[in-house]
């Protein structure tokens, strides 16, 4: 993107954004695009909650790849430490060093014999003094992704990405980063951004986050896309796929939401389905879909075998009636 | 989005940022607008915005004002539907209240430009406070005139359903109001209210801790991500950080593995009148709570005639919303307990919410309406499905009690375990058999040292 994109994110009208994202081909309806500028404005961190695959965590690549800056991830899980998520020392070089500094030295004392030991006696344990002290020096930090965040001079984008799966302690440990863009390292003193990074944190909401996050951020929900917002979707995103076929799969993965499945697919599921059929059909022919056809590909969409189980004969024939009627309403 | 109306403030003197916008669009070209007034106007809006919000029960954030406003200065007040996403993504947490802020909101926005207009009468805070955004400290009492006036535009139901909302809601600092009979009564819920009002004699949220955390204890079967001392893994990171002490060489290796932290699980409560007329409220509350809060992906479903799906419920921070839930389920389910057509319900409508990790509760006493064959099928489904299934029944916690009506003997083989449950001891009783025993090893009722006890020294079960 051009210079000043890269500027401030400060300064990031709604309309940058709309541009942002028709760039990077990622449909977004108004209120997306509204609650971004006005997070990217008010420099607060975005909190978005949806269904899996209704596009949050693509929310904040395309804000990255859009405005040209640093996209940082942080994947939340279970048990996420601070060592994983801020900084660790280089245990294995740190004790290198100790062990380089410290060899000489005490080679000498053992061996040492006369005027040899007041010499490099000496010496080695100063050496030695030195490495221990130096050890925790910016050598030998690991940057994990907060620390990255917050020390960057580019423009950036920290995705903290399924915050629900961390645990309450981690949760803590994000209100310092999030509310003053500082963490306090004990043996370098306190970090501080001199830019702060634009922070999407995203949740599927399989716990309730703590009051003290939520109020420091902006919530958005990002709603599963609309059978017109989901064809624009394919359509960008699959451009070898015929647009009246692109109605259709549309239509049937719909369709197939509607059923009491384990995990209904999402629209990054339609996306694979698109690029599974368009791979099958090479010369782009715009004809409707057929019953081997879903079947055949039916594991792009649904990942667990109970669901696959529970498309039958009767469900099949649904999903080509329902692929059919939005073949004809987009292409009447 | 550089010609929309965040210029339209740039234009007028006052540089105080809250007037931006306002009310630039509105003159009629011959008054000078009071900005002033309108800012003033905005703030008091949206502080009775937020207010009402909160009453209406959504969580809104104790700074959303706040930034509520910065947002409204951003995007102005032009856009309707850009000031309506602007203040949603502010005020609000959670999207189960998105229909309940769309609803206030029309009104909030009404009010508010109704306040920017020149020409109009505007309704400002000096009013007095009316309506369903009255301040917290002077609430309306039920049946007020001028609230009832305003709300009958909506339709009654509308302005009972607020009612119940007051009579639900949060009533704190009442001054002198708080003689009133009316509201002393519902004061029950309120967070500044005392326990003891709610809890019933016999039984406080902290006799549940130690029970509770044995029980975690006791079914935690899942390796969580966490570390911990254990004999899987060297730790080598714990090694060379020692060894940094000893300069450089490693004398101990300590070993660690994952700990097993977690418990996923699905709790089914009958809400019959048999079952919650025997059990302590409270303490099932309590506990479905705590269990929300603390296990992990734990999904909670009341029953009777149907099944209904009831987690959100206890997400809140207070036990109203659980309390609520409870009291629909009763108000609307009248009739007979059928067990095993809820349990078929479950299986079909909400098949995710058992799987080989999980650990079912069946909180009731089995007494069945429906069909015996059903129970026992869907029993038998549910036992193959899930990790472990146990029976928490209330009845089960007399010295007395034997699993002879019809439909707790037709299920009582596909369960693992029917334990009592009538309060915190028969929880630190069942906790305490999981522990030495396994979730598959002989649990039960049946092992319940307090009933062997009386059998042989007659002693009586302390919480029968």
């Amino acid at each position: 993107m051009t210079a000043d994109r890269t500027a401030a994110f400060a300064d990031a009208t709604e309309a940058d954004v709309r541009a942002a994202f028709d760039a990077e081909n990622y449909v977004a309806g108004d209120e997306i695009s509204t609650t971004v500028s006005l997070a990217l404005q008010l420099g607060k961190p975005l909190l978005v909650e949806g269904e899996p695959g209704a596009g949050k965590t693509e929310l904040a690549k395309v804000l990255a790849g859009g405005f040209d800056a640093d996209l940082i991830r942080l994947q939340c899980y279970e048990g996420l430490t601070a060592e994983s998520a801020l900084y660790e020392w280089n245990y294995t070089k740190q004790l290198l060093t100790i062990q380089a500094a410290g060899g000489p030295g005490s080679g000498a004392a053992d061996h040492g014999t006369g005027d040899e030991v007041g010499s490099d006696g000496s010496g080695g344990n100063d050496e030695s003094t030195r490495a221990s002290e130096s050890v925790f020096a910016e050598e030998f930090l690991l940057e994990r992704p907060l620390l990255r965040a917050l020390r960057g001079d580019r423009a950036r984008v920290l995705l903290i990405d399924e915050v629900d799966r961390a645990d309450e302690a981690f949760e803590a440990l994000l209100l310092e980063v999030l509310s003053d863009f500082q963490v306090s390292v004990p043996e370098l003193g306190t970090v501080r951004a001199e830019t702060p990074p634009v922070v999407v944190i995203t949740s599927n909401r399989t716990r309730g986050l703590s009051d003290a996050l939520k109020r420091r951020c902006l919530y958005l929900h990002v709603a599963p896309p609309s059978l017109e917002k989901e064809r624009a979707i394919l359509e960008r995103k699959v451009p070898a796929l015929d647009g009246a076929v692109a109605a259709e799969l549309c239509g049937a993965a719909g369709r197939l939401r509607e059923e009491p499945l384990l995990k209904p697919p999402g629209a990054a599921e339609t996306i694979d389905w698109g690029r599974a059929i368009a791979a099958l059909r090479r010369d782009g022919n715009g004809e409707s879909l057929d019953r081997a056809e879903i079947e055949h590909t039916l594991g792009c969409l649904l990942k667990e075998v109970e669901d696959i189980e529970r498309v039958d004969d009767d469900l099949l024939a649904t999903l080509l009636d329902a692929a059919d009627a939005a073949r004809v309403e987009a292409d009447p | 989005m550089t010609d929309e109306p965040r210029s339209s403030g740039l234009d007028h003197p006052d540089d105080d940022p809250t007037t931006n916008g306002v009310g630039a669009p509105k003159t009629n070209g011959t008054d000078v607008p009071d900005f002033v007034a309108a800012r003033d106007h905005v703030r008091d809006e949206l502080v009775r915005f937020a207010r009402a919000l909160r009453r209406a029960g959504v969580d809104v954030p104790a700074n959303a004002a706040t930034t509520a406003a910065r947002a409204l200065v951003v995007v102005g007040f032009d856009d309707h539907e850009r000031a309506r996403t602007a203040l949603r993504a502010c005020l609000v947490t959670d999207r189960a209240d998105r229909a309940t802020f769309d609803d206030l909101f029309a009104e909030f926005w009404r009010r508010l430009t109704a306040g920017l207009d020149p020409g109009g009468p505007a309704e400002r805070a000096d009013d007095g406070p009316d309506g369903g955004f009255a301040p917290l400290d002077a609430a309306p009492a039920p049946g007020d005139p001028d609230r009832a006036g305003e709300e009958n535009d909506d339709g009654t139901e509308d302005a009972d359903r607020d009612r119940k909302r007051w009579d639900h809601g949060a009533v704190v600092g009442r001054g002198e109001n708080a003689a009133d009979d009316e509201e002393a009564t519902t004061a029950r819920y309120s967070p500044s209210g005392r326990r003891t009002a709610v809890s019933v004699p016999g039984f406080s949220e902290g006799g549940l801790d130690d029970p509770f955390r044995a029980l975690t204890n006791a079914l935690a079967e899942l390796a969580g991500r966490r570390w911990g001392p254990g004999d899987d893994t060297p730790d080598v990171r714990r090694a060379l950080r020692a060894s940094v002490g000893t300069g450089g060489t490693v004398i101990d290796v300590p070993e660690r593995e994952r700990q097993r932290t977690a418990v996923r699980a699905c709790l089914l409560v009958d809400v019959s009148r048999s079952v919650l007329d025997v059990l302590d409220r409270s303490f099932l509350v309590t506990f479905l709570r705590r269990a929300t809060a603390e296990w992990r992906d734990v999904r909670v479903f009341f029953f009777d005639e149907d099944i209904r799906e009831v987690t959100e419920s206890f997400d809140a921070r207070t036990s109203k919303g659980a309390i609520d839930a409870l009291e629909r389920a009763e108000t609307e389910w009248g009739g007979g307990t059928r067990i095993g057509a809820s349990l078929a319900r479950l299986r079909t409508d909400s098949p995710e919410a058992v799987s080989r990790e999980s650990a079912v509760f069946v909180l009731s006493d089995g007494l069945e309406m429906g069909d015996v064959d059903s129970l026992e099928r869907e029993a038998a489904r549910l036992s193959r499905r899930a990790g472990a299934v146990f029976w928490c029944n209330p009845l089960a916690a007399s010295v007395e009690y034997e699993p002879t009506a019809r439909g707790m003997a037709a299920a009582l083989p596909y369960v693992d375990g029917l334990f009592a449950f009538s309060g915190p001891a028969d929880l630190a009783e069942m906790a305490h058999q999981l522990d030495r025993r396994g979730q598959h090893g002989r649990i039960g009722y049946e092992y319940d040292p307090r009933r062997i006890g009386t059998d042989h020294h007659s002693a009586t079960h302390p919480t029968s």
